[in-house]
């Protein structure tokens, strides 16, 4: 009689197990079955009244089924934990993955990120980084770089005169007297700077802009050296072999004097808008430092020479963000300027 | 300034080498060539013609039509021009050909055909004069092309007048052609002069010159001059170089200025028959040749007459009175050399720059008088024949430039170009622009032409300069410098003022600004801003903006102000120097500071102000590794004077922030909480940082447990952390803030400061025993210090 209710209710469990639909019908199948007062726990109650002959295959039985209604439940469970992930990947709505975000990146002035660039140009060409006051003395500003009183130069400058008698430097040639001092005769510096010249402002003329300069002197330094120096730099600011023209030129803190010219980039010299249909752009001003520069920096000129080399540095911060109008760099006008982010 | 290369070739025959060829070198050698301009080249076809018959127009009253004689056959033109006349001799452009506004074509003109046009100087782009055809006095050929007898075809060249302005030997065409013949080395001609030494014998023209500012002053008389226009050639020459023709004397000294680069004047000899150059004194004024009165300024340099009237602007301008006429049939020729810096200033006093100020302001050479003079009567005697030499050239020579001979070893040269230049090419070179040149051994002495020694070449490194650019750049080969291993010095300052932007910009989300060096005082007045400034602009262009600026907030503010209806959230940033002060001697105390503005419609002052605060820890922590706080002190005006604070550290005070006072706030723009930093950049940078250490961690198990304490509403966080400093555990690593509560109905005048204390041990698993203890310390010690613990 057990042995048949054995398998009756293995006929009612494969029953039941079909019937099931979810998790909770599932667990109601498992207490009915394999719970505390279940039909398993049940028919093992019943043990002792199995008379001894049929113990064995009794016992054999009931465990059999048990595993069986064990495994069985597990593999419903695991189809219906199946069924449930299908129903959530099918009922899922797509993000709408084209909704713009915001990096909350700030900007910097553009200046700031080409300066940073090619300040690590020059100092992987082994140079110092050294830096400058805006407010200098008459003696630094133009003495000291060989431009006496009554020199045209002065008035050409438009300078800032200050009430005490002190002036805004109308050159990063200002700094060259305190660099030549601290750093020389065997020295390799540039100095970026703010300078000031007092005049109207337009798309190409601002009275505050940037410079930046530099000064590399030693023993035998020679024209041969400025021009490969010159064609080394201008090949790393822009990133390809640029040719190069010196011309003659005329600054007083040096002798010889040059405009150094570059090769159009932009149109490899076939005249565009940037370098005004020349084919050349005119960027950076040099020379052989002048011996009375030397002289007034503590440097004996028999023994030692050098160059100095300028960079219009607006001129290219202009190029290389193709802003047309030199105004907004010194600008409070936050739509132009939070474009530029931080990189370039 | 405007070279004409047919004058050029006057002086060295440039013949064979293309125009292309003549830029490229005289850009790389001399100066900048800026612009090029190939005149005669749209004039095609255009033959002198005759006007034989003048009939009116029957549509027009203007017009006129035309019979017009051009040798092969008779045109029928239809003409506007007002001057014309039967009889007439004009330039005429046959259709087919052109005229600098275009290709001429058989057309009809109010109905009537016209074949071919009567031309002005101006449609040929030989002269200005516009107001009718050209009317053409001297003897031509009837059908003859112009170009066959004027010199029509030319090239005309633009030097960058900034690239010569240390060369006044580069002022006139001679110089030029000197260039020329040094560059392509071609002999230069002599300018051919007249002798007027044969003139010695007549009377000298009366000079004194009473100014230091007057080198030299030579003058000469001609009377009987009775041709009164140009030739031809000379016209065209003076309009293509870019000035006018106006009578023949005026011409000629304009004409020999362009040669010599020397300005001359012509007076009219019946009203200054005597020259005394003195000073002026600041009274006196001048009716110069335009019209215009002027007073030069005291010091300025005069022409007058015997009797002290002015009778010029020295090196400036003529005067009015004194000036040619048509009825001029003598004059007194002025050849001379002023101060440079005496006729800049006064030219710039007076607001009168001229061709003349112009060349003098370059320092020109007082030997070219006599030259000068020389070659205006033999220009004058080959115009008109009856002219007649009236002084012996006269002369006053005040001031001498002194000679100047360098000593030179060829092989410095090479030694500072940087490649081997032969001593040959050198004095070849020198010979050729000019330089006298004698070898005494192992050196060369180098005696500098007139017109180079004024202040354009002194010292061997001048003629380096010479050299080397005769040698041409593109010959010399770049080398790499002498290699060196030294590392460099980094000034750490610089560095971390890049990394300070880029973590403002990048974590902070702000945009750095460039300001002005100076205060917008109109602005800081009208929003309550107070800011000193310790020194001023002497001229500043605007109103308003002259002192220079001792703070950089007042500058972000009106940054602020100037975008505040573009956005709800502005974040700006600069590092920027001020003037902080003067030092006892009068000097600018100069600073580089940080300043920043956070401002916005949506956050509150305080959620503004922690991440203020958290920035500029940011900065000083990771950037700079120095620990700074902030603590209450005096701070600026336009800050809240409750919420503003000093930004220090152990060792220093770096400045303040805060929130913006009420007052400032509500004048700039109400909608916007703001907040404001500004520190001593440079100070902060340079303060020596800590050693970082890394804390050791233990291996066993940590206990967090939070507690609530009430305190009151007005206590700040660093009296809460003085409160529990006292208290000591051997198992507490440390305490963090994990929130504060506030409630007016259920606290009333406290706060909930919600602390997590974390305990552990650096050899053991805590005990339930320990940790026991550590809760009944700490409240035993709460109790006795009245802090209220809550739930």
């Amino acid at each position: 009689m057990e042995i048949n209710n054995i398998n009756e209710t293995e006929k009612n469990f494969d029953e039941d197990a079909k019937s099931v639909k979810d998790i909770t019908s599932l667990e109601e199948v498992r207490v009915k079955y394999l719970g505390k007062k279940g039909f398993i726990a049940d028919i093992m109650s019943k043990f002792r009244e199995v008379p001894q002959e049929l113990k064995k295959e009794f016992g054999q039985k009931v465990n059999a089924l048990k595993s069986k209604i064990e495994n069985s439940i597990e593999e419903i469970k695991l189809n219906l934990a199946k069924k449930q992930i299908e129903f959530e990947i099918k009922n899922t709505r797509m993000f709408d993955y084209s909704l713009p975000v915001d990096t909350n990146t700030g900007s910097l002035n553009p200046r700031t990120i080409i300066q940073k660039q090619v300040v690590d140009i020059f100092k992987n060409m082994g140079f110092v980084v050294e830096d400058g006051n805006e407010i200098e003395t008459e003696y630094n500003n133009f003495e000291s770089v060989n431009v006496p009183k009554n020199h045209p130069a002065r008035d050409l400058q438009d300078t800032f005169w200050l009430s005490n008698g002190e002036l805004l430097k109308t050159q990063t040639s200002a700094a060259q007297n305190r660099i030549l001092r601290t750093y020389g005769p065997v020295c390799k510096v540039i100095f970026p700077g703010r300078v000031f010249r007092n005049e109207a402002l337009d798309a190409r003329h601002e009275n505050t802009f940037f410079q930046l300069e530099g000064v590399v002197v030693g023993e035998n330094v020679t024209v041969a050296n400025l021009i490969y120096f010159e064609k080394a730099m201008l090949k790393a600011l822009f990133k390809k072999d640029i040719e190069v023209r010196l011309r003659p030129g005329f600054f007083p803190f040096t002798e010889p004097s040059y405009e150094m010219d570059a090769k159009c980039p932009f149109c490899s010299g076939k005249g565009c808008h940037t370098c005004g249909n020349s084919g050349w752009l005119e960027l950076c001003p040099c020379g052989m430092i002048h011996p009375n520069v030397l002289k007034m920096g503590g440097i004996d000129p028999e023994k030692y020479n050098g160059f100095a080399f300028g960079l219009g540095f607006d001129r290219l911060v202009m190029i290389r963000t193709n802003l047309d109008d030199i105004r907004y760099l010194n600008s409070n006008n936050l739509k132009v300027m939070s474009q530029f982010k931080t990189r370039m | 300034m405007k070279i004409s290369i047919n004058w050029i070739n006057d002086y060295v025959d440039l013949s064979g080498i293309e125009p292309d060829e003549l830029i490229k070198r005289f850009n790389l050698s001399t100066a900048e060539i800026e612009d090029v301009e190939y005149k005669g080249k749209n004039i095609q076809n255009v033959v002198f013609g005759k006007v034989i018959k003048v009939e009116n127009h029957p549509n027009s009253d203007h017009l006129h039509i035309l019979s017009v004689d051009v040798s092969s056959e008779v045109l029928q033109i239809v003409c506007g021009a007002p001057n014309v006349r039967e009889g007439m001799v004009t330039a005429v452009c046959l259709t087919g050909g052109s005229v600098l506004a275009g290709k001429i074509k058989p057309t009809k003109l109010a109905g009537v055909e016209s074949n071919g046009m009567c031309c002005s100087e101006a449609e040929l782009g030989i002269g200005s004069d516009d107001d009718g055809i050209m009317d053409i006095l001297e003897p031509v050929t009837i059908g003859q092309n112009i170009k066959e007898v004027w010199p029509v075809d030319d090239i005309v060249l633009e030097i960058d007048n900034k690239s010569i302005t240390n060369r006044p030997d580069l002022w006139g065409h001679y110089g030029i052609a000197r260039e020329f013949s040094a560059i392509f080395n071609r002999p230069l001609k002599q300018m051919p002069v007249c002798d007027l030494s044969k003139y010695n014998n007549l009377n000298q023209i009366s000079i004194s010159i009473e100014t230091e500012n007057c080198y030299r002053y030579s003058a000469i008389s001609v009377d009987n001059i009775s041709v009164k226009k140009s030739p031809r050639d000379m016209a065209i020459r003076l309009n293509y170089s870019g000035m006018r023709d106006i009578n023949l004397l005026a011409d000629l000294t304009n004409y020999v200025m362009l040669d010599l680069g020397l300005p001359m004047h012509a007076f009219d000899n019946k009203i200054v028959n005597g020259i005394r150059v003195c000073e002026a004194d600041g009274n006196i004024s001048m009716t110069t040749l335009e019209g215009e009165a002027h007073t030069p300024p005291k010091g300025a340099t005069l022409i007058c007459d015997i009797n002290g009237d002015p009778v010029a602007i020295a090196g400036i301008k003529g005067g009015l009175k004194s000036g040619i006429s048509d009825e001029t049939n003598s004059v007194l020729f002025e050849a001379a050399v002023f101060d440079s810096e005496n006729v800049r200033k006064t030219s710039r006093a007076i607001g009168l720059i001229t061709d003349s100020s112009q060349r003098y302001e370059k320092s020109l050479d007082p030997e070219l008088t006599f030259q000068a003079l020389s070659r205006i009567v033999y220009l004058l005697n080959n115009i008109d024949n009856d002219i007649r030499v009236s002084s012996s050239l006269s002369d006053s020579y005040n001031k001498k430039y002194p000679q100047i001979v360098i000593d030179l070893k060829p092989e410095f040269i090479s030694k500072i170009v940087g490649c081997e230049i032969s001593k040959e090419f050198v004095i070849k070179t020198l010979k050729a622009l000019e330089f006298g040149v004698e070898e005494d051994g192992e050196i060369l002495k180098v005696t500098v032409p007139t017109f180079r020694a004024t202040k354009d070449v002194s010292i061997k490194e001048d003629l380096v300069e010479e050299v080397a650019r005769l040698y041409g750049y593109d010959n010399i080969e770049p080398k790499p410098l002498a290699f060196d291993v030294e590392p460099q010095k980094v000034i750490q300052s610089i560095e971390y003022e890049y990394d300070t932007k880029f973590l403002l910009a990048e974590k902070y989300g702000a945009n750095e600004i460039h300001s002005y060096l100076w205060n917008y005082e109109d602005f800081n007045k009208q929003n309550k801003i107070e800011t000193k400034s310790y020194v001023s602009l002497l001229d500043s262009s605007n109103a308003g903006q002259s002192g220079i600026r001792s703070e950089l907030i007042p500058t972000l503010l009106r940054c602020l102000d100037e975008n505040k209806n573009s956005f709800e959230n502005i974040r700006v940033f600069e590092i920027g120097r001020v003037c902080s002060g003067l030092d006892s001697e009068n000097m600018c105390i100069e600073n580089k500071k940080l300043a920043i503005v956070f401002a916005s419609q949506k956050k509150s002052e305080f959620e503004l102000f922690t991440e203020l605060k958290t920035a500029i820890i940011d900065i000083a922590k990771n950037i700079m590794g120095i620990d700074v706080y902030l603590e209450k002190g005096e701070t600026v005006p336009y800050l809240h004077p409750v919420n503003s604070f000093r930004v220090i550290s152990r060792t220093a005070d770096y400045g303040y922030m805060g929130v913006l006072h009420p007052e400032v706030k509500k004048s700039i723009d109400k909608r916007f909480n703001v907040v404001a930093l500004e520190i001593d950049y440079e100070k902060l940078a340079n303060t020596i940082a800590y050693t970082k250490k890394i804390k050791s961690v233990s291996k066993y198990q940590s206990v967090n447990i939070d507690y609530n304490l009430l305190v009151p509403l007005e206590m700040t966080y660093e009296e809460l952390q003085k409160a529990l400093y006292k208290f000591k555990s051997k198992i507490l690593v440390g305490y963090s803030l994990v929130d504060i509560y506030e409630n007016a109905q259920s606290l009333k005048d406290k706060k909930s400061v919600t602390l997590r204390f974390q305990l552990c041990s650096n050899d053991h698993t805590l005990s339930g025993e320990e940790i026991e203890k550590f809760r009944s310390d700490f409240v035993e010690y709460t109790t006795k210090n009245k802090l209220e613990l809550r739930g």
